[in-house]
């Protein structure tokens, strides 16, 4: 008997039984609705799409299943060597189209996922983010000086695109100036469909990005650098050290993780913020104060990863439902951080909302790694913005959201005028030269056990 | 009132020291967090209670 078939013999289940495709229109234009539809009847659903797997959207459900590292995994067994699971995407990428990829230690369990965290934490603690905070500062004030003058930005193209990328590039000790090379190819590829007409170009570009990576992995490799990539290539996985395509996966999955995800919180506060004139005033001034909590509360509204795949690694009863070993089940980051028995209004956005603990970086051990980057960079442009352009204006007809959310949550551009204002220094192309100076003379992306200096730049 | 941390269900989201720096620290190399002292001054206990309400993991124990 399928999986599918016991469901529809089991009368218990028939209520909650619900056919959503996460990659529909439905889903983008009507996910307030299906989100209170669903807390309220079925906060954990079958759904009957992508396969057949569970759909938990409830806070409560979600909390209690998350974190239960001992019924879940999240292994890639792209070889069929274990019990063949399908990592954290729903729909499962098929395995003839992976070419033998993981996609890092967020499609592996425990003890290799422990072991790739423990080596990689010390580069993205809040203690070894906090170094990062001048070089930071000093790319967002190129970006905004690239455009300042002329009145109009692409908050996307030009801010919240480059921003987290020329960061991520400087972490994991590659060169600064191919920030260009990985941009275009992560982005678009999350929200490019296969057989869309810029399927073909998308791809280009990353298998272009996949040649560069690889041929600096080598780089890396035969002469070390400091940074992210050292530190996966040199990590002890069980004794071991790992291959190419394993280090090649796991560098993807930081790059994917550090560029589109602060892209996408980034772009929709801000046009949040744009419409919202009196809150954006508010912010401004309070600054101080609303910080902290402001930004928890666009994590949780916009939810950029909105939600991952697990399998059940074992049968289980939690709260009353029986999970069986081998269903897949998608954990709704963005619903349950909707739910009302935990959060008051909660599809209104409160800058001073308190009790917030919503779930935008992940539960559980795979809590996204990268979140103290996420939340230092965002913070940066956001000031940054409302100092320098504190007019801005967004033209709704011409920002450009996701055609599919069912994965991230972002945008891909939205464009801004405003009053046009002083440049205060050297371009985004100089300021990247010299950044890349400071980089390597201070070595910054050395851990934080082993440097525990800011980084110091001089005009 | 006294706080602890429980080290088995920190994640490191950082909520409780952005929420009350006076009553947690976090590890530098992970930034788990830790409970400064077990004695929660008079004037924190409200931001105790609030970092306990926002924690994700709810890892924050108050008694």
């Amino acid at each position: 008997m399928t999986a599918e078939e016991d469901r529809t013999g089991d009368s218990r289940r028939t209520g909650d039984r619900i056919s959503l495709d996460r990659h529909s229109t439905r889903y983008r234009t009507d996910f307030e609705g299906l989100s209170d539809e669903f807390h309220a009847k079925c906060p954990v659903a079958w759904n009957q799409e992508h396969g057949g797997h569970w759909f938990v959207t409830g806070n409560r459900q979600l909390f209690d299943l998350a974190r239960r590292a001992d019924v879940l995994s999240n292994d890639a067994d792209v070889r069929n060597e274990r019990r063949g699971y399908d990592g954290i995407s729903i729909p499962a990428i098929p395995k003839e189209r992976r070419n033998g990829m993981v996609g890092g230690f967020i499609e592996m369990d425990p003890p290799a996922q422990r072991h790739y965290r423990n080596a990689l934490n010390p580069y993205l603690s809040p203690a070894a983010v906090a170094r990062w905070q001048p070089v930071i500062d000093e790319i967002t004030r190129a970006c905004l000086d690239e455009v300042i003058e002329t009145g109009s930005i692409d908050f996307v193209d030009d801010l919240a695109n480059i921003v987290p990328a020329v960061l991520t590039m400087a972490m994991l000790g590659l060169p600064l100036a191919d920030w260009g090379v990985y941009c275009e190819p992560t982005h678009a590829s999350v929200y490019t469909p296969p057989g869309s007409p810029d399927w073909q170009r998308v791809r280009d570009l990353s298998v272009k990005m996949a040649g560069r990576l690889a041929e600096s992995l080598r780089g890396i490799r035969d002469n070390p650098r400091p940074g992210l990539v050292n530190a996966v290539l040199t990590a002890d996985i069980d004794g071991s050290r790992p291959d190419d395509g394993e280090a090649l996966g796991v560098v993807q999955l930081l790059i994917g993780g550090g560029f589109d995800t602060t892209t996408a919180l980034t772009a929709h506060s801000l046009e949040w913020l744009a419409h919202h004139p009196g809150e954006r005033d508010r912010l401004s001034s309070q600054w101080e104060s609303l910080r902290d909590s402001a930004t928890e509360e666009f994590l949780r509204y916009f939810t950029p990863a909105v939600g991952d795949g697990r399998t059940i690694s074992q049968d289980v009863e939690i709260n009353g439902t029986r999970f069986g070993e081998g269903e897949r089940v998608w954990l709704s980051w963005a619903m349950s951080n909707r739910d009302a028995s935990v959060f008051d209004d909660p599809h209104t956005v409160r800058m001073d909302r308190t009790g917030n603990r919503h779930a935008s970086f992940g539960l559980g051990i795979h809590r996204c790694i990268g979140s103290n980057v996420a939340r230092a960079t965002f913070k940066t442009m956001l000031r940054a913005v409302l100092d320098r352009m504190p007019d801005f204006a967004c033209d709704p007809a011409r920002a450009v959201h996701y055609d599919t959310t069912g994965v991230i949550n972002g945008m891909k551009h939205l464009p801004a005028t405003f009053t046009p204002g002083e440049r205060l220094g050297a371009g985004l192309a100089e300021t990247l030269t010299k950044l890349q100076r400071a980089v390597d003379e201070q070595r910054l992306a050395e851990p934080v056990t082993v440097r525990r200096e800011r980084a110091v730049l001089d005009d | 009132m006294k706080v602890r941390v429980d080290g088995a269900v920190c994640q490191g989201h950082t909520l409780c020291a952005m929420t009350a720096p006076k009553l947690f620290v976090l590890r530098d190399e992970d930034g788990h967090a830790q409970a400064v002292s077990e004695e929660v001054p008079a004037d924190q206990e409200e931001l105790a209670r609030e970092a306990a309400r926002s924690c994700p993991e709810q890892a924050i124990v108050l008694f």
